[in-house]
């Protein structure tokens, strides 16, 4: 990381282009794949990204410039580029720094950097060995495990100057069934902020089979046809659902230019009032959790939504500015090559009133989509679509025949006050999550949940 | 550290592991872009990265490692970590380091890069002509002008040293269009051209009409549709299942292409081809991620699989020659395949007279989500859309919030006609998809 005094003299030329703010975001993260293909560990990589990144804000206009040479001369060099980027060259002010440290609330007890190679090695292959095995129609087994551990300093003409190390660890396992001409997929992706510790709790064999499980229903499924109808939304991953009709939307780099369907609801109902929606940072060990963002302001639990009605939006230090409101603790960018923006964190619908047997009770004809796959959305106009991974037919109340190949799509404001049964089995699910700061980890979850009709995609 | 210093001291590094057999995979990147919001300029972007990815060979096995970070004690560090890693990789390696092509044909070089005060006027005169392209244009229109280069070179052992630089301007419009009652957008993005006048009318005119065509879409009624997919939204299809045209993934059993080759998979009317060095494309590549000289290859020839794309291990594995497709998904990533631009061929037919043919369909201007609702193993996606009824022979009334559903193997054997509108995107990275726009009959439709 770079000493104070190379920081006080970087944030100084950053300035000196007529400025009012700058910071400086210096990065060195290890990131680590093992990959397992066919029962054979296929290939071990690691890469150090290393670089810095200076921003410079007048009022809300932004300068980024970024650079992997960390060199002094490289440093001054970008620096330089930004303030002359920013407007005619002036003398830079004097910058003090006082260096602050926030206490590491995910500490990781097996570092994935120092752990051994072999030992990685066997997890990717025991969760390999747990698919292969949970059915003879299972014909690949692919796994990967990624770890990450990344060191961050910021320092900004505010005076901040701090510093902090994130840990996150993930193993991935798609199983491919096979029938005859027949072949479906399954999968399964559990990371945390931990280290690998993780996999004490969330065995390799536990995601092997979750996987093969996946896959082998789907080989048996039928496809759905399309239309309105009710759906249950099983917790966990699900939370995709408030992720892609809500969560974007309510992201200052949408609000705070005003191009999102959230703009001015602050205090108005939004959302059926059993939906309770929380972006929360601070959960420890968790996806998306950090202890400061990429801006050097400490994460926090944010509620958003609270029985119905918009308490929050996610604010970032751009997006505070064009605002007038306080950040909170929402900016991140997948590296130093990339500007902050708002993002989101562990994002979740809370626990509701409803028994979840009731949920699935109530339907006499629908969808109960078991396991969700990604999706997008348009954040002005709310269109969303997301794709179910494991989907059931219910009928009269009962959870009955497998189908396949649905998808969700619908608009948020509206699916907002469709969720009209929200039950008590929050979970989360892992994703990662992109956008104009690139790819950042975040956790999706929510217990079950009932939207009481949408359209279905199938054919 | 400048990179013959840094290649000097790895050597040693090398060296002294014992290690006679090395790639030195060397990556740079230069991007610079220039925003605009409402009119002005908002945000301005540059950046600049180098990165050394190292292989080595040893044990029979390929070892990895890669770094940003140009010191001598990393390059160290660097030697040991590959060769750690090919010390726990199971998998053999049967092909080795590449002693070269008996010829490379040299691309022809990158057109000079806008400066950045040219970003500057391209994005701020983009701003001025998609605020004039309509009436109804409103707050929260932005454009952006960027350009980024990269250049690789690769070393290895056995004396190979090839080098070749890329690069891409391109500039980006989205338009906000407003009603009393409605606020909806659209892009376009293009390549800028050497007239940049008519590039950026081309990309604000094309962002707008996008955008005000689109006011007032209603939901159409779930059913069956002849459907006009249009080139841009047939791109991004083929973009999605093209990992199928692996041979790698083939290998894997994670394509429904496998085994397949000399099979019909296709109607008669579809050829793709792959071409590194394809007409109207910037991206020029001359030699592959292993050394490769690169070349034009037909996948599909009227309908009929020819070959899928290859490295020299996959290669060598299906008892062919490497197709000089491979890749890396970063320049840290291990070796695996990926076209450079991949297309269907366009036919003299007009996009009008696949039109004429499909009265009462939908025109798909839109697919989303594909990276969720599209199965890259099964063929299988169910996509939200947007586009307009076909009346009278041309996009009328336009329609939105409804999935199309199908199979993209079926559809591929379905198709019954293309149209002349080939589309080369802006490339990502270094890959870029070309459709024409196609026609396929009977497909599912789900909406009101």
């Amino acid at each position: 990381m770079l000493n104070k005094i190379l920081l006080e003299e970087i944030l100084g030329i950053a300035l000196s282009g007529g400025a009012d703010f700058a910071e400086v975001f210096c990065e060195c993260t290890r990131n680590g794949r093992t990959v397992l293909i066919d029962g054979k560990i296929e290939s071990v990589t690691e890469e150090c990204v290393s670089g810095v990144g200076i921003r410079a804000f007048r009022g809300t206009s932004t300068v980024y410039g970024s650079t992997s040479d960390i060199s002094r001369e490289g440093l001054i060099r970008c620096a330089r580029g930004v303030a002359a980027a920013m407007g005619e060259l002036k003398e830079g002010a004097r910058v003090h720094l006082t260096e602050r440290i926030f206490p590491n609330i995910h500490p990781a007890r097996i570092s994935p950097s120092s752990a051994d190679g072999k030992y990685k090695c066997e997890l990717v292959r025991r969760a390999a060995v747990a698919a292969t095995e949970y059915d003879s129609r299972i014909v690949q087994a692919a796994g990967t495990l990624l770890t990450v551990d990344r060191t961050v300093q910021i320092a900004n003409t505010e005076g901040l100057l701090t510093s902090d190390r994130h840990v996150r660890s993930r193993l991935m396992l798609e199983a491919i069934a096979e029938e005859g001409a027949e072949k479906q997929s399954g999968s399964c992706r559990p990371g945390r902020g931990m280290g690998l510790e993780f996999f004490e709790q969330f065995t390799p064999e536990m995601i092997g089979k979750e996987a093969a499980r996946q896959a082998i229903v789907n080989l048996g499924a039928s496809y759905i046809s399309a239309g309105k109808m009710p759906v249950a939304i099983e917790s966990g991953f699900g939370g995709v659902i408030f992720h892609e009709a809500c969560g974007h939307s309510l992201e200052a780099s949408a609000v705070g230019i005003g191009m999102s369907e959230m703009c001015g609801k602050l205090g108005k109902k939004i959302a059926n009032e059993k939906v309770t929606a929380i972006d929360d940072g601070t959960i420890v060990g968790a996806w998306g959790s950090v202890n400061i963002d990429d801006e050097g302001t400490p994460t926090a639990r944010n509620v958003l939504i609270e029985n119905g009605v918009l308490k929050g939006y996610m604010i970032d230090r751009l997006g505070s500015r064009r605002m007038g409101m306080p950040m909170t603790g929402s900016g991140r960018r997948e590296s130093y090559i990339y500007e902050p923006t708002s993002r989101m964190t562990n994002t979740f619908i809370d626990n509701g009133p409803d028994k979840n047997e009731d949920i699935i009770a109530s339907i006499d004809y629908g969808l109960y989509a078991k396991s969700m796959g990604g999706g997008s959305v348009n954040p002005l106009t709310g269109d969303f679509n997301f794709t179910v991974n494991e989907g059931y037919i219910v009928r009269n109340g009962k959870i009955c025949e497998a189908v396949r190949g649905a998808s969700l799509i619908g608009k948020g404001a509206e699916i907002l006050q469709d969720i009209d049964m929200v039950g008590q089995n929050l979970a989360t699910g892992q994703g990662m999550c992109g956008s104009s700061s690139g790819s950042v980890p975040t956790d999706v979850g929510q217990p079950l949940i009932r939207v009481s009709s949408i359209t279905v995609g199938g054919r | 550290m400048q990179l013959e210093a840094i290649k000097k001291s790895l050597v040693e590094a090398l060296s002294r592991l014992g290690i006679d057999e090395y790639e030195i995979y060397y990556n740079s990147k230069a991007e610079t872009s220039v925003d605009t919001l409402n009119g002005e300029i908002n945000a301005f972007s540059s950046g600049e990265r180098g990165g050394i990815c190292l292989r080595v060979l040893a044990d029979g096995k390929m070892g990895y490692a890669a770094t940003e970070l140009m010191s001598e004690e990393e390059m160290e560090s660097l030697a040991r970590r590959a060769l750690e890693s090919a010390l726990i990789t199971e998998k053999l390696d049967t092909v080795g380091f590449f002693r070269g092509s008996p010829e490379y044909t040299p691309v022809a070089a990158a057109a000079a890069a806008p400066t950045a005060t040219e970003l500057r006027e391209g994005a701020l005169r983009l701003a001025s002509l998609t605020y004039s392209a309509g009436e109804r244009v409103g707050e929260g229109t932005a454009t952006s002008a960027f350009n980024y280069s990269f250049t690789v070179r690769l070393l290895n052992s056995h004396g190979l040293d090839l080098e070749y630089t890329a690069a891409v301007s391109a500039a980006y419009a989205e338009a906000v269009v407003e009603t009393e009652n409605e606020k909806i957008s659209d892009y376009s993005v293009k390549m800028l051209t050497p007239d940049r006048e008519s590039a950026l009318q081309a990309i604000a005119s094309e962002a707008v009409s996008r955008a005000e065509r689109k006011l007032g879409a209603k939901i159409p009624p779930s059913g069956r549709y002849d459907l006009v997919i249009d080139a841009s939204a047939m791109r991004q299809l083929l973009s999605t299942f093209s990992s199928s045209f692996s041979a790698k993934a083939a290998l894997e059993g994670m394509s429904r292409l496998g085994g397949r080759v000399g099979e019909k998979i296709a109607a008669d009317c579809i050829t793709l081809t792959d071409d590194p060095r394809r007409e109207g494309s910037p991206m020029h590549i001359p030699f592959d991620a292993e050394g490769v000289a690169t070349a034009r290859r037909a996948l599909i020839e009227r309908g009929v699989l020819r070959t899928l794309l290859h490295n020299r291990e996959t290669a060598k594995r299906m008892n062919t020659d490497s197709t000089a497709n491979a890749s890396k998904a970063s320049y840290s990533s291990p070796i695996g395949v990926r076209p450079y631009s991949l297309a269907i061929e366009p036919s003299e037919t007009s996009r009008e007279e696949l039109f004429a043919t499909a009265e009462g369909g939908i025109y798909i201007t839109e697919v989303k989500g594909l990276h969720a609702g599209a199965n890259p193993v099964t063929g299988d996606f169910s996509l939200e859309s947007e586009g307009f009824i076909i009346r009278d022979g041309k996009a009328a009334e336009p329609v939105k919030s409804f999935t199309v559903a199908g199979n993209f193997f079926t559809l591929l054997s379905e198709i019954s006609a293309v149209a002349s509108d080939l589309d080369i995107g802006v490339p990502t990275g270094s890959v870029g998809f070309g459709s024409p726009s196609v026609l396929v009959r009977n497909m599912s439709v789900a909406g009101e």
